[in-house]
Formats: structure tokens, C-alpha cells, sequence
């Protein structure tokens, strides 16, 4: 069974079609790379996988439970798939190991004293257990975005998804969260990842993605299709971005 | 004319008295309003049409009427309407609830809204449901802002149960005017009056001051 499949999930905001019909399986395990344009749908396909964003047609069904199914199921769906955000959005009333230890807290109900336990582990997992005790303001983006990392794996989600997690850092601050998503890849975790960052989905990704319009354009091998893009229009962006 | 310190010493048990009254008015009318407040204000934010209309129309009610008009409609149409009797300190008490409720409710609408909408979808995308989200993540952010405009409302409610004076609540400002109808001495009277408004508010504002120095805005 897939983790993710989406039977021609269409969503509008307003007049606006933003994914038009789209069918797309992914298998556990699988390291999807999501690449197109601005405003192609890239966020919104990955906030519908999660259901921060509603669907308005057709069926998407994450771990055999459909987004569709509301409330209680919702929230099992959100707590199998993590989500690490441009903006790292960290809970900045919380310490590192706070916002880590939130989610075993407060979701998974777990005592204080395993939660952080637990977040401690995960910020030994990222590099961050010295910076533990730090609020978010007294973090490097990279630091904030490793943080953000760990809070969503403190969950034990089956499926990562990344939303441009590089693209608010500054150039030499990118590796370090790249090289923690690169570890993760390799443990086995199932990942979806929006990125621009060519290198990563060449040598991490499984397979890329490349949206346009709303509709998956191409759907293929990294090194291939980056090698080598037969689509005019994929062969064009990669000159963009490169 | 000599400003007679023995007038405010025989009216100081009096004064004292009607301060009492006013404190109690005011910390059960803004204990009420709180709870209203924050109510009618998360409904406003996070409700559905339903609960937003109501809460809208509650606030827009409040918002458009004089406050001495609403303790006059508590204390005497009120009882007319809903056949009940009503002892004008309950009027009172009601009148301060329904009256910052309208106000809290707009300010912890507009903190918690304020507070940046990724924080929400972190909570959210963490399978926690909203209302957990509003307790743990939002709530303890918005709350830092709403101190400085609670604290506005807080001494402009205390300043408003002198108000009351219309439906003959032995408050402050009432017990004032009794004694200088008694005694004529307007200015120990009324500097007292006011000596006893600025104590309250200002221990008000001193409280608030701490409380504020104490959590940073995030
Ligand atoms: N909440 C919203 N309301 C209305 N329109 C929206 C909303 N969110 C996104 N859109 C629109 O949907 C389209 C697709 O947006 P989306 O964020 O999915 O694109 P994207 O591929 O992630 O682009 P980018 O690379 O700029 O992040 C855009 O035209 C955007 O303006
Ligand atoms: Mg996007």
C-alpha cells in the first residue's frame, strides 16, 4: 500500500484551480523531490497531504486514512507525516528542547520526564544538544531549522515533508540542514521535499517531481531527468535554478 | 477657604467603605468580563459563522451604547422584562461584566491574531486539535500582548463604577456625594474622592507593570 496516493485531488482557492486532477502514488520509503515554478502548487500539493489545506475534489489518502475522513483521523494523518516549514515557525516562548519535547508532551501524551528524554535524543540527532537550553532568537537559522527538524521527527511521523527548508538561510547556513536530511534519507525515512537545492535531489532523491500549472509534468529518475530533461519546459527551469 | 483635614478624617470610614464597594465591583465585574471576553473574542477568531455572528452582535450592542445605559437597562428594564428582581450591586456587577466584555473581547480577538499564522500551522501539523494549539502555543503568546490594552480596560472599568452612583450603589463616588450633601465641604470631599481613584488605579497600574516586566513579547 502506498503512504501517500492521490486519486485526482483537485483544489481551488476561489476561481482558481491550483492542483488540477492530480493522480500520484508514492511507497514508503520513497524520497520524493518536488521541484516547478512559482506558484505551481508545490506548497499547496504538500499542505494537502497533511490537510492544512482542504481538497475540493477527488480522494488523498495518507496511510490508509483519507484526508477527507475529519477531526480524530485528521489528526492521526498529521501526526504520521512531519512538516518542516520555510520559515522554521518555531514555538519562540519555548527553548530548543521545549519545542522538541512538545510534541511527545502534548500529542503522544507522554510524560514530562520521557518528552524530554526523547528531545534530548532527537537534538543529539540534529547537533543541536549543546544549544538545548536556547530560545529560538538566540539560534542561527540553520540552528532554528535543525530544531524545527527534531520537533517534527519527536512526533516518530513514517513520512517527512520539507517545504523549502533551506531557502530562508543564507547560503552557509544551508549544508548543515541538508546534511541532517541527507541522514535521515538514509535511516530509511520516507520523505517529500520542495527544495531548489539541485545537488540534494540528485544524490538524496529517489524521484522528482516537476510541477507546472498545477499538473505533475514530469515524474521520473533525478540523475536521469537532471541529466538529461527531454521536457522543454523542465530543461528551461533546471537553467534557471542552476 | 482653609482646606479642613478633619473633614477627610471623619469621612475616612465612610470613604473607606464606598472604596471597598468599588474594588469589589470592579474585580467581579472584570473577573466576568474576562471570562466573556475571552469567550465572545476566541469566537470572533476561531468560531464558526454562528458563534461569530453572536459575538459580533454582542460586541457592536456594547460598543454603540453608553454605559450608564446599560446599568439603567439592567436595573430597571431588566427586571420588567424577565420578571426578576435585581439588588442594584448585582446591577452593577453585571453592567461592569457585560461592559468589558465587549472591550476584552476585541482586544484578545485582535492579540491572538497577531500572533504569527505559521505558529498555528506548526501546532496544527503536530496533530494536536485548535483548541490545544490555542492553549499551549498561541494563547501564552497572545496573552503577553494583551496586558498593556487589558490593563487600559481594567482602570477604565474601575473609573466606571462611579457610574453607578444613577442606580444608588453605596460606591465610592456615591458615598462622596452622600457625605458632601451632609456637610458641604466639596473641596476635602472630592480631593479625597479622587486621592482614593488614583490609589486603586495606580496600584493597578504598578501590578500590571510587574506583571509585563516580567514576560517578555515575543
Ligand atoms: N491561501 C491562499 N489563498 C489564495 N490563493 C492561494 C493561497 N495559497 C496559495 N495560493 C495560490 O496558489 C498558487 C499556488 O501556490 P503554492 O504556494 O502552492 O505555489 P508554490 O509552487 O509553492 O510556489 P512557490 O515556489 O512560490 O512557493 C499561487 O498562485 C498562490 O498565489
Ligand atoms: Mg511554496
Amino acid at each position: 500500500m502506498s503512504i501517500v496516493e492521490f486519486k485526482k485531488v483537485t483544489k481551488r482557492f476561489g476561481q482558481v484551480t491550483i492542483l488540477d486532477q492530480v493522480d500520484l502514488s508514492i511507497e514508503a520509503g520513497e524520497k520524493v523531490v518536488l521541484i516547478g515554478p512559482s506558484g505551481s502548487g508545490k506548497s499547496t500539493l504538500l499542505r494537502c497531504i497533511n490537510a492544512l489545506e482542504e481538497i475540493n475534489g477527488g480522494d488523498l489518502v495518507v496511510d490508509g486514512i483519507s484526508v477527507k475522513a475529519g477531526g480524530r483521523m485528521v489528526r492521526m494523518i498529521r501526526q504520521e507525516a512531519g512538516m518542516v516549514f520555510q520559515q522554521f515557525n518555531l514555538f519562540p516562548q519555548m527553548t530548543a528542547l521545549e519545542n522538541v519535547a512538545f510534541g511527545p508532551r502534548r500529542v503522544r501524551g507522554e510524560s514530562h520526564q520521557d518528552a524530554r528524554k526523547q528531545a534530548l535524543d532527537m537534538l543529539a540527532k540534529v547537533g543541536l544538544a549543546d544549544r538545548a537550553h536556547h530560545y529560538p532568537s538566540e539560534l542561527s537559522g540553520g540552528q532554528q531549522q535543525r530544531v524545527a527538524i527534531a520537533r517534527a521527527l519527536a512526533v516518530k511521523p513514517k513520512l517527512m515533508l520539507f517545504d523549502e527548508p533551506t531557502s530562508a538561510l543564507d547560503p552557509e547556513l544551508r549544508h548543515e540542514v541538508l546534511r541532517v536530511m541527507q541522514a535521515l534519507a538514509e535511516e530509511g525515512m520516507s520523505m517529500i521535499v520542495v527544495t531548489h537545492e539541485m545537488a540534494f535531489a540528485r544524490e538524496v532523491g529517489t524521484r522528482l517531481i516537476f510541477m507546472e500549472g498545477g499538473k505533475i509534468a514530469v515524474d521520473g529518475e533525478p540523475r536521469e531527468l537532471l541529466a538529461n530533461p527531454r521536457n522543454p519546459r523542465l530543461k528551461e527551469f533546471l537553467q534557471h535554478v542552476i | 477657604m482653609d482646606f479642613e483635614w478633619s473633614v477627610i478624617w471623619q469621612a475616612l470610614p465612610e470613604l473607606l467603605k464606598g472604596a471597598r464597594l468599588t474594588v469589589l465591583i470592579a474585580l467581579a465585574g472584570l473577573a466576568g468580563g474576562l471570562m466573556i471576553g475571552f469567550a465572545a473574542g476566541l469566537a470572533r477568531a476561531y468560531g464558526n459563522a454562528v458563534l461569530n455572528a453572536i459575538a459580533l452582535a454582542y460586541i457592536e450592542l456594547i460598543r454603540g451604547t453608553p454605559i450608564i445605559v446599560q446599568v439603567m437597562f439592567i436595573y430597571f428594564a431588566l427586571p420588567i422584562l424577565a420578571n426578576v428582581r435585581i439588588y442594584p450591586l448585582a446591577a452593577a456587577i453585571m453592567a461592569i461584566i457585560v461592559n468589558a466584555g465587549a472591550y476584552i473581547a476585541e482586544i484578545v480577538r485582535g492579540s491572538f491574531l497577531s500572533v504569527h499564522r505559521g505558529l498555528r500551522e506548526a501546532g496544527l501539523a503536530l496533530g494536536l486539535p485548535l483548541w490545544k494549539v490555542l492553549l499551549y502555543i498561541i494563547g501564552p503568546l497572545a496573552f503577553r500582548r494583551m496586558i498593556p490594552a487589558l490593563g487600559n480596560q481594567f482602570i477604565v472599568s474601575l473609573k466606571d463604577t462611579s457610574l453607578f452612583i444613577v442606580i444608588g450603589v453605596g460606591e465610592l463616588t456615591r458615598q462622596g456625594q452622600e457625605i458632601m450633601a451632609a456637610n458641604f465641604r466639596a473641596v476635602e470631599i472630592w480631593s479625597a474622592v479622587a486621592m482614593f481613584y488614583l490609589i486603586m488605579t495606580g496600584a493597578l497600574t504598578l501590578i500590571l507593570r510587574m506583571t509585563e516586566k516580567r514576560m517578555r513579547i515575543l
